[in-house]
């Protein structure tokens, strides 16, 4: 009797957690399942029949639909747009787009699955961020170059030729570039009625920052002076190597080249430069400037700024820097955030790479001619462009004086500025700016007078060789550099050494080496001394 | 004639059960066994142009990354013991306190009791690491905000290690015995009451109910909650760790698990093999775990196994 009824209430909670074993695997399977199944069934040969003929403009007798893929969540009014967009592709190509989202949420996972799974996409965005480079150097996309004149014509003339040639992974391009020129360059970012209020010195270079820091430090002992985040390897050291060092871009595995000569590569990490710069860090946690537990801070550097609870960003871009002050505002608003850019202090100013925002066609699709037919209209056709950029007139949006004006607000409006994360395929022609973009504007506008070009960011290094390495020295650099930089040990020489060493333990010679070979042979390839 | 034709006769005799068992046979097959497939990919290098079979075969090479830095015992350790620690802490907690909610005997006290324990359940990892980062951080954390009202000196959590080992686990108790609690306390409520008034009769005290009918009773869900956490062993509970330690390398001598230490290494690169790699050794040690345990149950008692 009791072994039975104990039996019985066993038997009751493994149904009951197999169940939820069950359900919970099939929730996560079912991601990945949908896509296989939901294969596009008329396949079709498109592309081979069409290599034969000569002529210009592609087969458009069969009607598919395209799979395209974006970043990011999928504004509320997606279908509404997808389905005003649909009835002009449909007439116009024959064809009926699908746009799909994967939400930010391991948004890094999911692109990697949609590429190595075979999964059916026709279009997908691509940029640096999303390792690009990487991912058209190991052959995930196809190769445009043939295919352009065909499908694209339009497209093709409006792109002008040097951005083409700067998207080229190994000579063949694989994305299609946006031509909308912005900076993603970093700047100082501050407290402008603070330091107004104190009488402080407006940071324009390290020292002036440092004399700020100093200043909110006295004046308001309760605010934290800057505020860096767990993601300190950037947030400081990448931004200090860029502002002082003149950094040609954010090198990996503690390499160092300055953009005036890219072709001399050195370790930053060990060298007289590196500990100078973490005994700089050290005293400033030491005085007080950042939090000795920044790496488990939970809130982002721009929060910290709008709450009132960070005085300063050492770097930000311009975007970030308006989107920040625009909140600030309608938090407080009577404060006031200050803006100087690296330019200033450097002289020069990098626009931001082609690389940065494009579309490419994955090497699975299966209707690649219609697929960039459809993005040269999305990006030339104003139709499809405002669409797709702004929602649909009268409904999402007005024009006035110019600007774009949204309808209702944030929460009732379904598809608000940009919605659809249409970065790539933004038009300079077609575009409609909020009038507070204008101080944006006005900083792109100042650092048009000292632009020189992105030399780095073209680069697409090859780590298969030395994968493993690379992998156990990330693990050596989260473990034991972080924390120095983190001003959370005391003995900096000591630490450093011991990081030095466990790094060569784990192959850093190696991978520096393979790099700067690489880094040369790309430089040489592009001219560059 | 009978004997001979044995599986095809129970198959007949029993058609419409078996006909009941397809669908989730056919469930676990396309969903658990066929994706299975999808191992080989620790073993050849990856490569978008080809089909899986027709990849570079490497053999061992994805594995490298493991032992490369020397800290594949390490890790493996840290998981198990954490494991361990957790599924042993947990249950010892949630039996004690679910045989003390049962003795309440205000039903309104009772429920209220129960949501309260089973409440933080429901916190999400991300809260609880914002919780946690308010009460230790250095500058303005409820701690050392309390230290230095008090005239002490405050104290840099976030750099001693060895003191994380204790608020992992008390964070993962505090989190998650709600939940066994509450199943513990569903077999509880299965426990005939004649038990009870029996040994009532007989003079037994509360103390001497619990231990003698109670906790026995309870044995079996135990070592069905055992075994399935066995299972996981090599999963650590990855939110917990990564949320309350996340980028601080100073605390990764005592908090790594294999779960975090294969996140960092391959949020950089996007290598399939690599990560099926790291999947593969899991699964395996979890597997040869639950295999050895389940076989040792099945010595001592039958009944308890789950196979």
């Amino acid at each position: 009797m009791v072994s039975k009824k104990s039996k019985a209430v066993g038997l009751l909670l493994t149904t009951a957690m197999t169940m939820s074993l069950v359900s919970a695997c099939g929730s996560s399977n079912d991601t990945s399942t949908a896509g296989n199944t939901s294969t596009d069934t008329k396949t079709n040969n498109e592309t081979a029949s069409n290599e034969g003929t000569e002529t210009t403009g592609i087969d458009t007798s069969k009607k598919v639909e395209l799979q395209f893929y974006m970043l990011g969540n999928a504004p509320k009014d997606l279908s509404k747009v997808e389905a005003e967009i649909n009835k002009m592709a449909l007439e116009d190509l024959n064809a009926t787009v699908k746009f799909n989202y994967t939400t930010w949420t391991d948004w890094d996972q999911k692109y990697k699955l949609l590429l190595s799974t075979g999964q059916n996409v026709d279009l997908i965005f691509t940029a640096d961020w999303t390792q690009y480079q990487q991912y058209a150097k190991k052959g995930a996309f196809l190769a445009l170059d043939d295919l352009l004149p065909k499908a694209a014509p339009t497209l093709q003339a409006y792109v002008p030729q040097d951005m083409w040639d700067a998207v080229k992974i190994d000579g063949k391009i694989y994305t299609v570039p946006s031509t909308y020129k912005e900076y993603v360059t970093n700047g100082f970012v501050w407290r402008e009625d603070l330091r107004k209020k104190y009488d402080l010195p407006t940071p324009v270079d390290m020292k002036t920052f440092e004399a700020y820091l100093e200043g909110i430090k006295q004046n308001e002992p309760k605010l934290q002076p800057v505020s860096f985040g767990p993601d300190i390897l950037n947030s400081l050291v990448g931004t200090y190597l860029d502002v002082q060092r003149k950094n040609v871009g954010a090198l990996p595995y503690g390499l160092y080249a300055s953009y005036d000569k890219p072709s001399e590569m050195t370790s930053y990490w060990g060298s007289a430069d590196q500990l100078a710069d973490l005994k700089l860090f050290k005293s400033w946690v030491d005085k007080g400037y950042f939090s000795k537990n920044e790496l488990n801070e939970t809130e982002s550097m721009q929060d910290k700024i709008a709450n009132g609870t960070a005085a300063a960003i050492l770097g930000d871009n311009p975007t970030r820097y308006n989107a920040t002050a625009s909140k600030m505002k309608s938090l407080h608003p009577d404060w006031e955030l200050g803006y100087t850019p690296f330019g200033v202090t450097n002289g020069y100013a990098t626009p931001v790479h082609p690389i940065h925002n494009g579309f490419a066609i994955p090497n699975s699709s299966k209707h690649a001619d219609r697929a960039l037919a459809f993005y040269e209209k999305l990006v030339t056709d104003k139709r499809y462009n405002l669409l797709t950029e702004y929602g649909i007139e009268g409904v999402n949006y007005t024009v006035e004086d110019g600007y774009y004006k949204m309808l209702g607000d944030a929460n009732t409006n379904g598809f608000a500025r940009e919605a659809m994360n249409g970065w790539a395929w933004r038009n300079p022609e077609f575009m409609l700016f909020e009038p507070s973009y204008d101080g944006v504007k006005a900083i792109f506008d100042e650092l048009d007078k000292i632009q020189k070009p992105d030399i780095f960011t073209g680069f697409a290094e090859d780590y298969t060789e030395y994968q493993s390495e690379r992998a156990a020295l990330e693990q050596v650099v989260k473990q034991y550099l972080q924390p120095i930089v983190a001003g959370q040990v005391d003995d900096l020489e000591g630490q450093l050494q011991k990081f030095m060493d466990k790094a060569n333990q784990a192959g850093l010679q190696k991978i520096q080496e393979a790099y700067k070979k690489q880094w040369l042979a790309y430089l040489s390839e592009k001219g560059i001394q | 004639m009978l004997k001979k034709k044995g599986i095809l006769r129970e198959l007949y005799t029993n058609k419409i059960l078996f006909f009941m068992l397809l669908p989730t046979m056919l469930y676990f097959f396309i969903n658990n066994y066929l994706p299975m497939v999808g191992i080989y990919y620790a073993f050849v290098e990856f490569d978008f142009n080809k089909s899986l079979f027709h990849m570079n075969f490497v053999g061992l090479k994805n594995f490298e990354f493991l032992w490369k830095s020397g800290k594949l015992v390490e890790l493996t350790l840290n998981t198990i013991g954490y494991n361990v620690v957790f599924i042993l802490l947990g249950n010892v907690l949630s039996i004690t306190v679910a045989i003390l909610i049962s003795e309440i005997k205000g039903k309104v006290f009772k429920k209220v009791t129960q949501s309260i324990l089973f409440l933080p359940y429901f916190v999400s990892f991300v809260i609880l690491s914002v919780i946690v980062f308010n009460l230790f951080n250095y500058e303005q954390g409820v701690l050392n905000s309390v230290l230095q009202q008090l005239g002490f000196d405050p104290v840099d959590v976030y750099s001693k290690p060895k003191l994380w080992i204790f608020f992992i686990i008390i964070f993962y108790l505090w989190k998650n015995f709600g939940y066994s609690m509450v199943i513990y306390l569903a077999a509880i409520t299965g426990i005939g009451e004649d038990y009870y008034e029996a040994a009532k009769i007989d003079g037994a005290n509360a103390f001497q109910r619990a231990w003698h009918i109670t906790v026995p009773m309870l044995k079996n869900t135990f070592v069905i909650l055992l075994l399935f956490a066995l299972g996981s062993i090599m999963k650590g509970q990855f939110d917990l760790f990564y949320q309350m330690v996340g980028n601080n390398g100073l605390l990764y001598s005592t908090t790594d698990i294999l779960d975090t230490y294969v996140y960092r290494s391959l949020r950089v690169t996007f290598d399939m093999g690599m990560a099926t790699a790291a999947g593969v050794y899991q699964s395996l040690f979890g597997f040869t775990l639950i295999m050895v345990v389940n076989a040792i149950i099945r010595k001592i008692n039958k009944d308890y196994a789950l196979f």
